[in-house]
């Protein structure tokens, strides 16, 4: 009997608790109700792609020298480098070149590798094509700049989580010239810049003494 | 209590005078009220979608709707049409007639249901003297819907949802039926109105959510289950049955699914505001502030008022009620389909029986206070 009891009283306990919890998951859940939303309304506002994001990749054709470094690196030997050797001026010269987007997976190998930087990545994210064939880029197609966000009068341009004031997290409505948290990579040069010049001097100093 | 305004007397008698019969008189009344209750319904649905989308996108800051009419409120309207003309599709093998009879079978008794649904003194369809006992029973007709649905569309996902949406329909419908009966043994009857009128005259404090404390939990958790609303939405859940019961639907057919647990989510906010919030009563009683005013309770323009504030209230604890589900449905996990009938039957069925009892004590003991 008293077993029993306890077994009630237990399973009561159980019942009571997981009330609670939900009470506490319900209070969560209408808590996020007013906060602000964190969304990006994306054909009219679109986020800043960072300085290191790797978009559509872009080819310079006449710094091409057909080294075909591009393509060992690739995991896939995806870059199509069409190539003949002219004996006159005993150099390699490039015909065609192209990419099939709809196979790269953006690893950045082959612009990390180029030889003479003739590849390099862009902030280009908007690839969608009505033909998968459409997305095999030629040399002609891989040379066109993409266009700035920031210069596109139906864009709003956000700024992405990362490049907000400290303690910011909405990227709407910020004062004009807010910064990041942290010094930006010119200011990190002018520093580095000094510092070089004042070390310069001290050494003068020590010589002439 | 004064009777307060009531449309059906007042129509007849206006065409009676006209000169037309009294049996032609009532025919005219009859289609008014029920005209009005489907389109209220199919109102209260699209409102109710809405709130859905917009309640949802806030609990995940979002934005919601919002280019579709200001703040997107004809966003499900555009749902509505788009559904209406997309194709009619029946799949291979299926069973046209029970494939189209399924949804049928689901949706017109939960619109029959608002029948029952009272806003106010007069201000319902027929005050029926089994009131809520046709809702209970109207309810229990939707899973053979479900099941016929589910069988008819050749396909094994299809079936398991029917399957489920029939286990777990019946194992809830027992526990909701033991809430409701102690509801109606307080207020010895089963008509709406009568359970609202044994509510009135004090206010918030008269309301039955303070004499069922108990009650309402388990009438809120197995109306959840009857909607098939998140917690319990296994019928159709999305990661193990693709859609359930409405994977093969689409169109008109799958249009009338959606609108049919919609309404189902509204139609069980209203009763539980009928059952438990104390219907179309205002959190202070009214008759003080005619007191207070000095005026008559018979004044025209204060019957008008009270009977407007009275279905301003209906609607209002409803759709507290749907907002309270919606928050849920982001708030709480999916049950497994073992966890949902444990808890059916080893948790709220005893739990129902000793809350029924308990009632039919406290109502021998203290008639006063529960309804002698």
């Amino acid at each position: 009997m008293f077993k029993f009891l306890q077994q009630v009283g237990d399973y009561a306990k159980g019942a009571a608790n997981a009330a609670k919890y939900i009470g506490q998951g319900l209070s969560v859940t209408f808590d996020h109700m007013q906060r602000r939303p964190v969304t990006v309304q994306y054909p009219y506002e679109k986020l800043i792609p960072s300085e290191r994001y790797r978009g559509r990749i872009h080819f310079e054709f006449d710094k091409c020298i057909s080294c075909e470094v591009c393509v060992r690196v690739c995991p896939i030997q995806l870059p199509v480098v069409d190539w003949e050797f002219d004996k006159a001026s005993k150099k390699k010269k490039l015909h065609h070149y192209s990419i099939d987007f709809g196979v790269c997976i953006f690893c950045g190998n082959c612009v990390e590798y180029c030889p003479t930087n003739c590849l390099s990545m862009t902030e280009e994210y908007e690839l969608a094509a009505y033909d998968r064939h459409e997305l095999n880029y030629d040399n002609v197609a891989l040379g066109r700049l993409p266009y700035k966000v920031t210069q596109d009068p139906m864009v709003t341009p956000q700024r992405e989580f990362a490049y907000l004031p400290k303690g910011v997290t909405d990227s709407h409505d910020l004062p004009k010239g807010s910064q990041r948290a942290g010094s930006r990579p010119e200011d990190l040069v002018d520093q580095m810049k000094k510092e070089a010049e004042q070390a310069k001097q001290e050494e003068e100093a020590t010589t002439q003494s | 209590m004064t009777s307060g305004i009531d449309l059906q007397v007042s129509f007849i008698k206006t065409l009676t005078d006209m000169g037309l019969p009294q049996g032609a008189a009532k025919a005219l009344w009859i289609p008014l009220p029920m005209t009005l209750m489907v389109i209220g319904a199919v109102v209260g649905v699209l409102v109710t979608v809405w709130l859905e989308r917009k309640v949802s996108a806030a609990a995940q800051q979002r934005i919601g709707p919002e280019y579709a009419g200001p703040l997107g409120v004809l966003q499900p309207v555009a749902d509505g049409v788009k559904l209406v003309f997309k194709e009619d599709m029946v799949p291979a093998k299926a069973d046209l007639w029970l494939f189209t009879l399924g949804p049928i079978l689901v949706v017109v008794p939960v619109i029959l249901s608002f029948l029952i649904i009272p806003f106010g003194q007069n201000m319902v369809v027929t005050d029926l003297n089994v009131g809520i006992f046709i809702w209970i029973s109207l309810a229990s007709i939707a899973p053979i819907g479900l099941l016929m649905a589910g069988y008819a569309s050749n396909n094994k996902y299809s079936l398991l949802g029917g399957l489920r949406a029939a286990a777990q329909s019946i194992s809830y419908e027992i526990p909701l039926a033991f809430a409701v009966l102690a509801i109606a043994m307080m207020s010895n009857s089963l008509s709406t109105i009568d359970i609202v009128e044994q509510q009135a005259g004090y206010g918030i404090l008269g309301w039955n959510v303070w004499r069922q404390p108990v009650g309402f939990l388990i009438f809120w958790i197995a109306a959840l289950a009857e909607c098939e609303r998140l917690p319990f939405d296994l019928p159709e859940a999305e990661e193990e049955l693709v859609a359930g019961y409405q994977t093969e639907y689409a169109g008109m057919r799958f249009a009338l699914f959606y609108l049919g647990s919609y309404i189902n989510l509204v139609l069980s906010s209203l009763i539980f505001a009928v059952l438990y919030l104390g219907g179309w009563e205002f959190p202070i009683p009214l008759s003080q502030f005619s007191d207070w005013l000095g005026v008559s309770q018979d004044t025209s323009w204060l019957q008008v008022l009270t009977a407007s504030l009275g279905i301003i209230m209906t609607i209002l604890k409803a759709y507290f009620l749907v907002f309270i589900a919606v928050l849920l449905r982001w708030t709480v996990p999916r049950v497994r389909i073992d966890q949902l009938l444990n808890l059916g039957w080893k948790f709220l069925l005893p739990v129902a029986l000793v809350n029924l009892l308990l009632t039919a004590a406290l109502k021998l003991a203290f008639p006063f206070a529960f309804g002698g």
